[in-house]
């Protein structure tokens, strides 16, 4: 086991020795090569001059930022590697978080945090102990492998996992992203409806367990193809009609009627806008005309 | 920003149609082009024929899956879309779990959820404020990228996120690394000056926290360079490397004395 990075964690001027070790790895998977239709050959990929059309080497590929139409500042390798602030070798903790008010949007890479010696073991274990009583987790600052990080730190287990987090600018804001869903409030039979379904469905999940049926789904299509059998068409799913919802909804939670369902659908849709108790279940196009 | 993938998202016998999108993005603030020094024009990236070295068009290019050597089954995005899963267009939730069953250490992408079409406002709303009432997530498995992924949903805002999980064999076991840790409490005479610490320095979450220095640095020397184009170089700052193993500074007494300045800090203010 070799560590990504070794340096020091520092919180209220306490200063211990700790390494970081990637708690995650990619695994491998079937891969495609990308072929020419018309050749059969692979395809590589080439970095061409725009003007000349010539193919450039790596080392004469710099950044350039446009400033005016066709006119760039060239920063160099080193310039950009300057422009990192060098933090040393410190993760350094500069707030606290509620571990409830953490938006996890922005994490990162999880790795785990480990004292380096044994003289680092007293406050390694004061911080662990003292961010799980608190149910915080802690901010650092740290320059890893020459980028400016920011890192979130909370106690795991014996241990702690530093998750490097997404800068502001990487992650999309959840606003934004959800500004064109309608504002619907659920309630009444509805939502009872559905809680109910989801307490049929609550139960423990390991993503240990879990196995990932693509690669066998794919030989099979692979198989059928080489085999030149033709390749089964998937039925598409149908998305349930809002007026249908209700009905839906009941059959999930097996109290609705399966032989009358279409009818008895539409039935309760218009009968329910009578009922002030049932408010909650009305279309989305009515309530969506009114607010 | 363009949905990354459409599908349905699907209770027992309720079905809607939704999309999703990445919460994240590669793009910098300071968005940069390649350019070849020699000629300082712009580089770009094209596809050529390994073997004949000629530039292949978008259109020619096909995923090929190698049945011997050099020898490809072609495979098309449509031929694909039929593989026998359907989790390639369905999101089916299963099963629901307490909110923080699934360690953190498990999250692999985050996307928003969306309804992609009026009809599914609704039912969509159903399965998302439902979730909200019981406290729970929901658990399922979707193909992204030709891999089936296990994905957990939760309710945020108006919408849902949509987490896609690590495979089990893509996280390290922790025992191998945890092993030098002591079993045991840290020294509870520690404890409650690491409870007043973190008490004092506790902020709420703010974007601000995750600021890069250095898109602001990068920016700054942009604009040196522009201004005179002739003076270059930038100083490299270093900062003071801390250093523990000269004196053995107590603990308590560190934390002691960072509180006592954070106090006085605080006083200062009012």
């Amino acid at each position: 086991m070799r560590a990504q990075w070794k340096g020091f964690l520092s919180f209220g001027g306490v200063s211990c020795a700790v390494s970081l070790y990637t708690a995650s790895s990619a695994s491998d998977r079937i891969s495609f090569a990308t072929v020419n239709r018309a050749t059969g050959n692979r395809v590589r990929r080439e970095y061409v001059d725009t003007e000349t059309g010539k193919p450039v080497d790596k080392g004469d590929q710099v950044k350039g930022f446009e400033i005016d139409n066709g006119q760039y500042v060239i920063l160099t390798p080193e310039e950009v590697g300057a422009a990192v602030p060098d933090s040393g070798k410190t993760l350094s903790v500069e707030a606290f978080i509620d571990c409830k008010a953490i938006e996890d949007t922005y994490f990162d890479k999880p790795y785990y945090l480990v004292p380096s010696d044994r003289t680092a073991i007293d406050a390694y274990m004061a911080i662990r102990d003292g961010l799980r009583e608190a149910k915080t987790a802690a901010i650092a600052k740290a320059t890893l492998f020459r980028r400016a990080r920011t890192v979130l730190i909370r106690a795991h287990g014996k241990g702690l996992i530093a998750t490097t987090l997404n800068h502001d600018y990487e992650v999309r804001s959840a606003k934004a992203a959800f500004e064109n869903v309608p504002t619907l409030k659920i309630g009444g039979e509805m939502l009872d409806l559905a809680k109910h379904i989801i307490s049929t469905k609550a139960g423990e999940f390991d993503p240990r367990e879990f196995h990932d049926r693509y690669d066998a789904a794919l030989s099979a299509l692979v198989k059928a193809k080489l085999e030149g059998r033709s390749l089964p068409k998937r039925k598409a799913p149908v998305a349930s009609r809002p007026d249908d919802l209700l009905q839906a909804l009941r059959l999930s939670a097996g109290v609705g009627s399966p032989k009358t369902a279409p009818a008895a659908a539409n039935a309760n849709a218009g009968a329910r806008r009578h009922k002030p108790a049932a408010r909650s279940s009305e279309t989305a196009a009515s309530r969506r005309r009114a607010s | 920003m363009p949905a990354y993938w459409r599908g349905y998202l699907k209770l027992s016998l309720v079905t809607c149609p939704i999309e999703l999108t990445p919460a994240t993005s590669e793009s910098e603030k300071v968005r940069f082009h390649t350019i070849n020094k020699v000629t300082g024009n712009r580089i770009a990236s094209r596809y050529v024929d390994a073997v004949t070295g000629k530039e292949v068009e978008e259109d020619d290019e096909v995923k090929g899956y190698e049945r011997g050597e050099n020898a490809f089954l072609f495979l098309e995005d449509e031929e694909l879309e039929n593989v026998a899963l359907d989790s390639v267009k369905t999101v089916n939730v299963e099963k629901f779990v307490a909110r923080d069953s699934v360690e953190w250490i498990w999250l692999e992408s985050p996307y928003y959820v969306t309804p992609s079409d009026p009809v599914g406002e609704e039912a969509f709303a159903v399965i998302r404020d439902a979730m909200s009432a019981s406290g729970k997530i929901g658990v399922s498995r979707v193909v992204l990228g030709r891999r089936e992924r296990a994905c957990i949903l939760m309710p945020r805002d108006k919408g849902i996120v949509l987490w896609t999980l690590k495979f089990g064999d893509e996280v390290r076991p922790e025992d191998e690394y945890f092993s030098s840790i002591p079993d045991g409490k840290a020294d509870p005479e520690l404890k409650p000056l690491i409870g007043r610490l973190i008490k004092a320095q506790t902020q709420p979450w703010s974007p601000a926290l995750v600021a890069d220095p250095v898109q602001a640095n990068l920016l700054a020397l942009i604009e040196e360079k522009k201004k005179a184009l002739r003076r270059k170089k930038v100083a490299r700052k270093k900062e003071a490397v801390p250093d523990p193993g000269g004196k053995v500074v107590s603990i308590m007494d560190a934390l002691r004395q960072s509180l006592e300045q954070s106090n006085s800090r605080k006083a200062g203010s009012r």
